[in-house]
């Protein structure tokens, strides 16, 4: 067939999966349809509600790429600062990877010849 | 290996300028020497490989009323004319990408031109 | 239609370098009879690959000597030794092509609108045929010194290219960057070749693989191929050139980029499992290939969640894809030598890395065509600034989901299928690997999490009110690659079993290779 991989323990049909996504899909359907028939959009229903607050303009409310995932960054702060200090941007720096990348991997290529 | 340093001594100079170019594309800093240490690791390549071809007593490899005796490789004296090509080719590129770099930044030093990190 | 295939490799690199000869001379004419050339050059090319591929699958590898009397003709008057430069297409470099040639339509496609009103289009024309002539060269060619011209002529092209927008200050940096980093890497191989020629006298791919005994000077001539090669495709700790560079180059040519470095990675490969084969140390190299490409899958991802460009952060995130399929090559290389390993998982593990290839030039560069759209709607790549944008730019915005959604690895997508064949095989090699796998995976959705809703929801902004959808034609080379992925995501047994498994079983046998041009010597 055309749609499976399988070898070994591995079996993966892409086809039964959407089956199954629609099968979900349709429950989905089933259970939108038990909510509120009463929405009227443009009304007080649909707008932002901020506890009473003045709700500011679109842009000062857009919350901005760079504030995602705050706490991840916060949380590693020591592996970013470990991390980002190597990536300098001089093309010195990455002459110098290179060099060291090539004498690390000969250095290990020769230390396991001597062990053999 | 000692004893016939002075028949590989053009190896040990093709090494030589390898690490000379490598020295200078580390440590210096202006754009100009960057260009220059490229242009001499194409120099030491070349020397390399225009080496590996020499036989002793070779003479120069066309059949034409040849003398006698060894001829020294062809394929690697091609090999060096097309690198030569190709480094006049890197070098005008990279040379004219330097201008741009110091009209935009009005500096040559690799660290102070930097615009992009992290 | 026969003889057309017989010669069809040589065709595949000639016509490129043809119309880029001719682009210049026609653009002066007329603007249409030039898209038209450049356009009908490469959607020939394809064909012929295309014919090509169909051609090596079904008959075997396909050898091509230039300037022999008769294409075959590898080794004249009964000698032992291949003369002239053979190009030899077997089903790995097909592989490589059959990407090259989609890509590079859709990179073609897309730059009709995308540099449309830009001064010097001849020029551009001109260097991108140049550097498609220049991959497809590098793909198919079976000797190194070739190779080597081939690789100088993509990245002296695609160095051009990517410093194409004179105006901008960063694109001649990355330019800079991308042409010294080229020019030490190339360097580096010759003198590897130098090494190689100078113990085994010749400079073909087979004939060298017949000869090699795996002694100190050969050992240092692995050690420089295999490091520069890496750098070239952007394996961590050497991979700092590339965000700066595919994040300022125009977003076509970047498509463009992404597949040299593919080609960077198949003569990584070529030189492991083919030039050395099975003499080489495949525990030592493998693990040394596999340590490079965990540090790409981590570091590249850990990178790419901070960035708040979005090109950038579209670059760091090629980083980690990169340490995907290095992480499959290393494992396949590892266990070449061990006979029941290798069928039982080592085979499916280079599979997966050679399907994650294609996978990988189809959903980055939908995802940098769309990034691109964008950036030419609204000027800007930062996300900061972003906002708002899904309302007007609806079809940029679903195309921008599709794309990240293949390359996180979610079903049904095509990155789903060659992730979990490199989850389950690296996993019998050493489980740690599949783990670490998948949680960079889990962070690379939640990188393209962060891009989608920084650029597409959320209230529309003042200041893009009135900007329009991306041009006609620009939406229409991103579908073309959008069909492309949820085709291969729907019948990945038609692709594995079609073009995957023939790559991978290419790859893992050096006697075919070496036969092809040597004649089969018993």
């Amino acid at each position: 067939m055309t749609s499976i991989i399988e070898s070994g323990y591995e079996f993966w049909n892409p086809i039964i999966w959407l089956i199954a996504f629609a099968v979900v899909m349709v429950i989905v359907y089933f259970f939108r349809r038990q909510g509120q028939e009463k929405y009227k959009k443009g009304e007080a229903q649909a707008q932002i509600f901020l506890c009473g607050e003045e709700v500011p303009e679109a842009e000062q409310r857009q919350v901005r790429g760079g504030n995602a995932y705050w706490g991840f960054f916060e949380t590693l702060k020591e592996y970013y600062g470990g991390i980002i200090r190597p990536h300098t941007g001089i093309v010195n720096d990455y002459v110098i990877w290179f060099i060291a990348v090539m004498a690390v991997s000969a250095v290990v290529l020769f230390i396991v010849e001597l062990a053999k | 290996m000692m004893e016939n340093l002075p028949g590989n001594f053009p190896f040990v100079a093709a090494v030589l300028l390898m690490g000379v170019a490598l020295y200078i594309l580390i440590f210096r800093r202006n754009l100009i020497k960057i260009v220059m240490g490229i242009a001499i690791l194409s120099s030491s390549v070349n020397l390399f490989l225009v080496t590996l071809g020499y036989r002793a007593g070779g003479v120069a490899p066309i059949y034409t009323e040849a003398p006698e005796g060894p001829m020294v490789l062809p394929v690697v004296q091609a090999l060096t004319l097309t690198n030569i090509v190709i480094a006049v080719a890197t070098s005008a590129l990279i040379l004219s990408l330097v201008i741009r770099i110091y009209r935009h930044t009005g500096t040559l030093d690799s660290e102070k031109s930097r615009r992009m990190k992290g | 239609m026969a003889t057309l295939i017989e010669h069809s490799s040589i065709l595949i690199i000639a016509i490129p370098l043809l119309a880029a000869f001719l682009t210049p001379l026609i653009g002066m004419a007329s603007k249409k009879a030039r898209n038209v050339l450049v356009m009908a050059s490469l959607a020939f090319v394809a064909l012929l690959v295309f014919a090509l591929a169909r051609d090596v699958i079904l008959n075997g590898i396909h050898v091509y000597t230039l300037g022999a009397a008769s294409p075959g003709l590898t080794t004249p008057g009964g000698g032992v030794a291949p003369v002239r430069i053979i190009l030899e297409v077997d089903a790995i470099s097909i592989f490589m092509g059959i990407t090259v040639a989609l890509v590079s339509l859709v990179a073609a496609i897309y730059s009709l609108s995308a540099m449309k009103g830009e001064t010097g289009q001849n020029r551009f024309y001109t260097l991108l045929l140049l550097m498609v002539g220049g991959i497809f060269g590098m793909v198919f060619t079976g000797d190194l010194f070739n190779l080597f011209v081939f690789l100088e002529i993509t990245s002296i092209s695609g160095a051009a290219l990517i410093a194409f927008r004179t105006r901008s200050a960063d694109s001649q940096e990355g330019g800079f960057k991308y042409i010294v980093v080229s020019a030490v890497a190339s360097l580096m191989v010759l003198f590897a070749i130098g090494l190689l020629y100078a113990q085994y006298n010749s400079l073909n791919i087979g004939a060298l693989a017949a000869a090699m005994q795996y002694t100190m000077l050969d050992k240092i001539a692995l050690v420089i191929l295999i490091s520069a090669f890496a750098m070239k495709l952007g394996g961590v700790p050497m991979h700092m050139w590339l965000s700066d560079t595919y994040s300022v180059a125009p977003v076509s040519i970047t498509v463009l980029l992404i597949t040299a470095s593919q080609a960077s990675m198949y003569a990584l490969t070529r030189t492991c499992f083919t030039l050395y084969g099975v003499t080489l140390d495949s525990a030592a190299v493998g693990w040394i290939i596999i340590a490079i490409g965990i540090l790409s899958m981590f570091i590249g991802v850990t990178m790419a969640v901070r960035q708040t460009d979005i090109t950038r952060l579209i670059a760091y995130n090629c980083v980690c894809e990169s340490g995907f399929m290095l992480v499959g090559l290393g494992v396949g290389l590892a266990v070449l030598a061990n006979p029941e390993a290798l069928a039982a998982y080592g085979i499916t593990a280079i599979s997966g890395a050679i399907f994650h290839m294609i996978n990988h030039a189809l959903f980055e560069g939908l995802l940098f065509l769309a990034a691109g759209a964008i950036f030419y709607r609204i000027g800007t790549r930062d996300l900061n600034q972003m906002g708002g944008l899904g309302h007007t730019m609806k079809f940029t915005a679903i195309l921008f989901l599709l794309g990240a959604l293949a390359s996180s690895g979610i079903p049904p997508f095509n990155g789903f299928a060659s992730k979990i064949l490199i989850y389950q095989s690296v996993y019998q090699f050493n489980p740690i690997l599949t783990i670490i796998g998948i949680l960079v995976s889990i962070i690379t959705l939640a990188v393209f999490m962060k891009a989608f809703f920084a650029a597409f929801t959320g209230a529309s902004l003042p200041q893009y009110k009135g900007t329009k959808e991306a041009p006609k034609t620009m939406i229409a080379a991103m579908t073309i690659l959008a069909v492309i992925i949820i085709f291969f995501g729907l019948f990945p047994g038609l692709i594995l079993d079609g073009i995957v498994r023939p790559a991978a079983d290419a790859l893992v046998d050096q006697s075919p290779y070496i036969n092809a041009i040597m004649g089969a010597i018993p």
